[in-house]
């Protein structure tokens, strides 16, 4: 049979999907979206496509500068640094470290905040209080300080800069959760299903999540420029990624020594940085934007 | 204003409490024995070490140990360094003053250019020079400071030769310590260098202060902007246009100040964000601070200055954020209301 | 309300008038005479204290000997003949075992607010100088720890019989034997002279330790303020009994960071450069001077050999010939050094040109390891120094090429470094498994070489990293020592290295020079041959235009007054 829509339904979206529409609209926004798409696609195929080896360098082609430079060498696109190795290469792999692990920090923190934020949010009381002066502690450290400090507990190293950064940021996600619950709690669509009997975790699940996951995403993406930004500082510090792995920020603290004879091997990374930090934000920025016209239409 | 200043209190003792037991914590959680890490007395003798387990009573449980650790941190006891076996507290006393002068001033040139940035684009809202502000905003946000300060000492001193790149002053210049805020010390002493003296302590100062006020001044922009969107939105301001008062008059007497009532409030915040960024600064800057000094005990692995280092630093934080929250209440009534400590 | 319309009006304004009057102060006339009277010496690291005697790190040595100190005699010129210092002269006996020096009487220590002198230097200060290294129950041995690893290294207390005073300005070394190192070793940079007058004074305050860190000596320059990690700064000492030093105040500016030493260097912050970096940049640019010295040193790769797998010498030899040492050299030195066979360096009299050498073979490397029990390879540390030095300028990029090379004999190589001082100590604690290091000689006899790097009583205190401890190789050094036959101690020398080849305690890499840049305007000789680095006889040249500039300075001075 036909399922031809003979009526003039009322196609009603998901919020996710009314965002999306809000989203796409800004042109600045999908611009930034296709940066952060293209810097997802280099990170998980990064490790297959490098042209050349990241860690083992070609010691007969040491600070070759990049190949628009009279000295280059097409073959070097980025030119390599002190060990011969191809910049391009490092800063490809690179994408998987320092942009791909933000991505893990992300996740990590996003679904413990959001677990404990959720059921913090139904606690009251002393309990709740007591929780809310902590996470006000907590918050008021800046992040890298407490990552930092993280670190040097567990030894400097790529795993324990992930865990440290994804540790600094779990109560922002339940801080944000806790607030955003709460307020959904006082809807009266939640009164509506409570009413039909929904036990508290059944509210949560179908009714509260559905309409606070942009808030949540919006604050993942303000979260993940934040945790590029962490890992790469941790690197640079020398606390992060270790000897030889390419993470931006430990390539650009490795450049620092020839700055002056190879500043390619410094101004590549840092720029490797700032874009992957400003497709993030664009992309928060669209989502923030597509939100508020949401919420005025 | 009582009741304010006694919430505000008891939750300023309760977080610093909370602190301290976090350092204290830390003694456990870093890698070799407690007593040494609290202490740092690295190369001891059994007696000594005997003695230390008894001065911290580490052989009673462990909330008298907690308490052992606190009386000896209100003594202004930190322990010793574990790399240069000095004395923490005189280390962070020669220190901190470094990093309190170059936020303070990092703090003061983010206010200061972000806060009217954010008010012309919020009073050009929508139109190209808001979105030209918020482009810049967004650029300055996302790069890393390690990188700008490194590409500001190309241009600036290197390329241009015009400030210079390392340090809080010329090390000609010989300048007693006395409160470790360089400007003071200067105009203290009876060098006959003095006013050159002056002169260079501000050229080594706004390079590193310029890119650390970065970050936050484009913070400063949003929050400006926002709340300045918010105030001339507000019934207030049409009233005022009613009476027929002029724009310039309407913003400059009315609008600004409002504002700003809003953005102190997020003053305390930034700080504690401008400090973490003058920490990485401080290293690129060879700025004599307590960053720089705290960066390089990780290196040495020197636990017992880390320890106290973050209390110290978190300590100055949250003493700034409490400054400026009175500031906050003693600008603004409304906010001395019950709402706070929930 | 008008108050912040106030504010915003006039802040521009401020701040441009802010500017210009820093600007207009940049060429300050006081600023100026105060910048022409001193030198701003970009070091690489902080002392570990302020007495060489105790140390034998070149930061300390190059911070402290020819700055705040003399020794009794010096070496002097391309030549290096021993010359005199604070001895005038000097007799040996034929048998060696006798030398009487014969010192100045118009030597002055310095005077500081916590040290007024009261008499010029006599032998009482020599005597307390070396019965401080020598007497184990003198009241001064223990301070800052009792160790003097150089003097132990090479068993100068067993050495040395005793020293006496003959009179005011004469003093006798009696010797158990004949050592033909024995004047070479008291011209190194370790050999100061304290003050016994401020020792005793010490001793009435009961504040012993200070001796080593608030130094009263003889030299050219006094420490007036340190700050760790930060900077030391030096007055001149006016009354030096050479004349004072030209520059009234020198100042180290102590930059770890290799990267920032050269951005101080580029931005005029500093005037003297130790181990710079990116030498074409310093020799592209006019304003600056890019100056080497030979050093007689080693740079090497050593194995801690009291630790598994390390005490096998299959393993040290087929990790040695894993290692591609052609290629470290052309990249971690620039080509600017010269591959090492063994310990000595080719200036060195004792050289063998016919020395065995190790070479690079990954094959044989392979096979080795795994007759020695490893066919699947293992996980070792390798240290890296954090600082550079002549015979190793970037021990860290030396590391990661290892890393690589030994990944192809399927060995896994973790880098660590740490802070140098922090560096050193745990290496004296032997918590390594292997390291990067060198070795920078104090005087031309090539025992320096082979005693403080490799004898046994080097490895239980002193100097040898690698623990290594053969009796053949010790008592082959012995036998050189006793003789003062040049080829007889060449040979036995030769016969040394034969057998550091055969055992590999430590893998030798390359002889380097040590370099150092300059402003133009810095002159007189810095670099020394021996040891470390000497200020006296430094001068700054003033530039005519900046005399001009003075003048116009000295109105805007006025006006701003």
């Amino acid at each position: 049979m036909a399922r031809d829509k003979i009526y003039l339904e009322e196609v009603f979206p998901s919020p996710f999907m009314q965002l999306w529409s809000g989203f796409r609209k800004t042109p600045v926004a999908m611009l930034g979206f296709y940066c952060f798409m293209f810097l997802v696609v280099l990170a998980i195929f990064s490790p297959i496509i490098v042209p050349y080896n990241p860690i083992d360098g070609n010691l007969d082609m040491i600070l070759l500068p990049p190949s628009w430079h009279e000295d280059g060498d097409v073959s070097y696109l980025l030119g390599t640094d002190e060990l011969g190795r191809d910049m391009l290469s490092r800063l490809m792999y690179g994408t998987s470290l320092t942009f791909g692990l933000s991505f893990v920090v992300v996740i990590v923190s996003l679904v413990i905040g959001v677990v404990i934020g959720s059921l913090s949010a139904l606690t009251k009381g002393i309990k709740s209080s007591f929780l809310n002066h902590c996470l006000d502690v907590i918050l008021s450290i800046p992040s890298l300080l407490l990552a930092i400090i993280i670190v040097a507990i567990l030894g400097p190293g790529i795993s324990n800069t992930v865990l440290a950064v994804a540790i600094v940021f779990i109560p922002q996600f339940i801080h944000i959760t806790r607030y955003a619950v709460k307020e959904e709690f006082r809807k009266d669509y939640v009164l509506a299903s409570r009413l039909d009997g929904a036990s508290n975790f059944r509210i949560l699940y179908y009714s509260i999540f559905p309409n606070i996951v942009e808030r949540l995403m919006s604050q993942a993406t303000l979260v993940q420029s934040a945790a590029i930004l962490d890992i790469a500082t941790l690197g640079f510090l020398g606390l992060g990624a270790q000897i030889p792995l390419p993470e931006w920020g430990a390539i650009l603290a490795n450049g620092l020594e020839r700055f002056y004879i190879a500043p390619w091997t410094v101004y590549l990374p840092g720029l490797a940085i700032l874009f992957a930090v400003v497709a993030t934000n664009l992309v928060g920025e669209g989502i923030r934007h597509a939100l508020k016209l949401r919420k005025e239409s | 204003m009582l009741t304010f200043t006694l919430r505000r209190l008891s939750l300023f003792i309760f977080t610093l409490l909370v602190l301290t037991l976090l350092s204290f914590s830390l003694g456990f959680l870093f890698p070799g024995d407690t007593v040494i890490n609290h202490s740092g007395q690295i190369n001891t003798t059994a007696a000594e070490l005997a003695h230390l387990n008894k001065v911290y009573h580490m052989d009673e449980n462990i909330f008298s140990q907690y308490g052992a650790y606190l009386s000896h941190i209100f003594n202004g006891n930190f322990g010793q360094s574990m790399a240069s076996q000095s004395p923490i507290s005189h280390e962070i006393i020669t220190l901190l003053p470094a990093t309190i002068e170059l936020s303070l001033v990092a703090l003061l040139i983010a206010m200061s250019v972000g806060i009217p940035l954010g008010f012309i684009a919020a009073i050009n809202h929508n139109k190209a020079s808001d979105n030209v502000i918020l482009s810049l905003a967004m650029l300055g946000y996302s790069i890393p400071v390690f990188w700008l300060g490194l590409l500001a000492i190309l241009f600036f001193s290197i390329g241009l030769g015009w400030l210079p790149s390392a340090g809080q002053i010329s090390l000609l210049f010989e300048i007693e310590f006395v409160t470790g805020i360089q400007f003071i010390d200067i105009l203290l002493s009876d060098s006959p260098y003095k006013w050159q003296a002056f002169r260079d302590a501000s050229t080594h100062i706004i390079l590193p202060a310029c890119v650390i006020a970065v970050a936050p001044a484009t913070i400063f922009i949003r929050l400006s902007r926002t709340a300045m969107i918010e105030v001339l939105a507000a019934s207030y301001i049409r009233a005022a246009r009613a009476k027929g008062l002029s724009f310039s008059q309407i913003i400059f007497r009315h609008a600004i100040r409002n504002a700003l009532i809003k953005i102190i409030r997020h003053v305390g915040l930034q700080f504690a964000n401008l400090v973490t960024i003058a920490m990485v600064t401080e290293v690129i800057f060879s700025w004599p601070g307590i960053g720089r000094w705290l960066i390089e005990s990780i290196y040495h692995r020197d636990y017992t200055a880390i320890q106290s280092g973050l209390l110290v630093l978190s300590c100055f934080i949250i003493s700034m954020h409490l400054f400026i929250h009175f500031i906050y209440a003693a600008l603004n009534p409304l906010a001395r209301g019950n709402k706070y400590g929930s | 309300m008008a108050e912040f319309t106030m504010n915003y009006n006039y802040l521009p304004s401020l701040a441009i008038a802010t500017f210009v009057y820093l600007l207009s102060g940049c060429n300050e006339s006081n600023k100026l005479s105060l910048n022409e009277r001193s030198i701003i010496y970009c070091s690489e690291g902080s002392p570990e204290t302020f007495n060489p005697q105790l140390s034998i790190s070149g930061t300390t040595t190059d911070a402290t000997s020819k700055q705040i100190y003399n020794s009794l005699i010096v070496y002097q010129g391309k030549n290096n003949i021993l010359a005199p210092s604070l001895a005038k002269s000097w007799h040996v006996t034929r048998d060696g075992k006798k030398i009487t020096f014969y010192l100045r009487q118009d030597v002055r220590f310095h005077q500081m607010p916590y040290f007024t002198p009261t008499r010029l230097f006599n032998a009482d200060d020599v005597l307390f100088s070396f019965n401080r290294i020598i007497d184990k129950n003198h009241s001064f041995h223990q301070v800052s720890g009792g160790q003097y690893p150089f003097f132990d290294s090479v068993k100068f207390s067993e050495l040395v019989d005793k020293v006496e005073k003959i009179n005011d300005f004469t003093i006798r070394f009696t010797l158990k034997r004949n050592d033909s190192s024995f004047l070479a070793n008291l011209a190194t940079d370790y050999a100061v002279i304290l003050s016994q007058e401020y020792g005793q004074k010490l001793i009435a305050n009961n504040a012993k330790h200070d001796i080593d860190l608030f130094p009263i000596g003889t030299g050219p320059f006094k420490v007036k303020d340190y700050r760790v990690g930060s900077l030391i700064r030096f007055y001149r000492h006016d009354d030096y009994w050479q004349g004072k030093a030209k520059i009234e105040q020198l100042v180290y500016n102590i930059s770890p960071s290799k990267t920032s030493r050269l951005t101080k260097l580029l931005a005029k912050e500093c005037d003297v450069s130790s181990y710079p970096i990116a030498h074409k940049k310093i020799i592209e640019r006019s304003d600056l001077i890019l100056e080497s010295i030979t050093s007689l040193n080693v740079g090497y790769f050593g194995f801690n050999t009291k630790k598994a797998p390390f005490n096998n010498k299959q393993v040290r030899q087929a990790i040695s010939m894993g290692i591609n040492k052609q290629a470290l050299i052309e990249t971690v030195y620039q080509g600017k050094s010269v591959r090492a066979k063994s310990i000595l360096p080719k200036i060195s009299w004792a050289y063998n040109d016919k020395t065995p050498e190790l070479t690079y073979d990954p094959v044989r490397a392979k096979t080795l390891l795994a007759t020695a029990g490893y066919p699947h390879g293992f996980t070792m540390d390798i240290w890296a120094m954090p600082v550079p030095r002549a015979y190793n300028p970037n021990a860290v990029t030396m590391a990661k090429l290892i890393q690589a090379d030994l990944k192809k004999i399927g060995v896994t190589v973790k880098i660590i470094s740490y802070e140098w001082s922090t560096f050193l100590r745990r290496l004296s604690q032997g918590e390594h498994q292997t390291f990067l290091l060198g070795w920078t000689a104090d005087h031309p006899d090539p025992d320096n070489f082979f005693t403080p790097m490799l004898s046994c009583s080097s490895s239980e205190k002193g100097s040898n990293r690698t623990f290594w401890c053969n009796k053949e190789f010790d008592q082959l050094l012995n036998k050189a020592l006793k003789t003062t036959n040049m080829s007889k101690r060449k040979n036995y020398y030769a016969q040394a290295m034969k057998i550091i080849y055969e055992e590999v305690p430590l893998l030798p890499i390359a002889h380097s020079r040590r370099f150092q840049a300059r402003g133009i305007d810095i002159e007189g000789d810095i670099l020394e041959h021996f040891g470390g680095i000497n200020f006296y006889h430094v001068t700054k040249k003033i530039a005519i235009n900046d005399i001009k500039v003075t003048g116009q300075a000295e109105n805007i001075n006025k006006v701003n007054n």
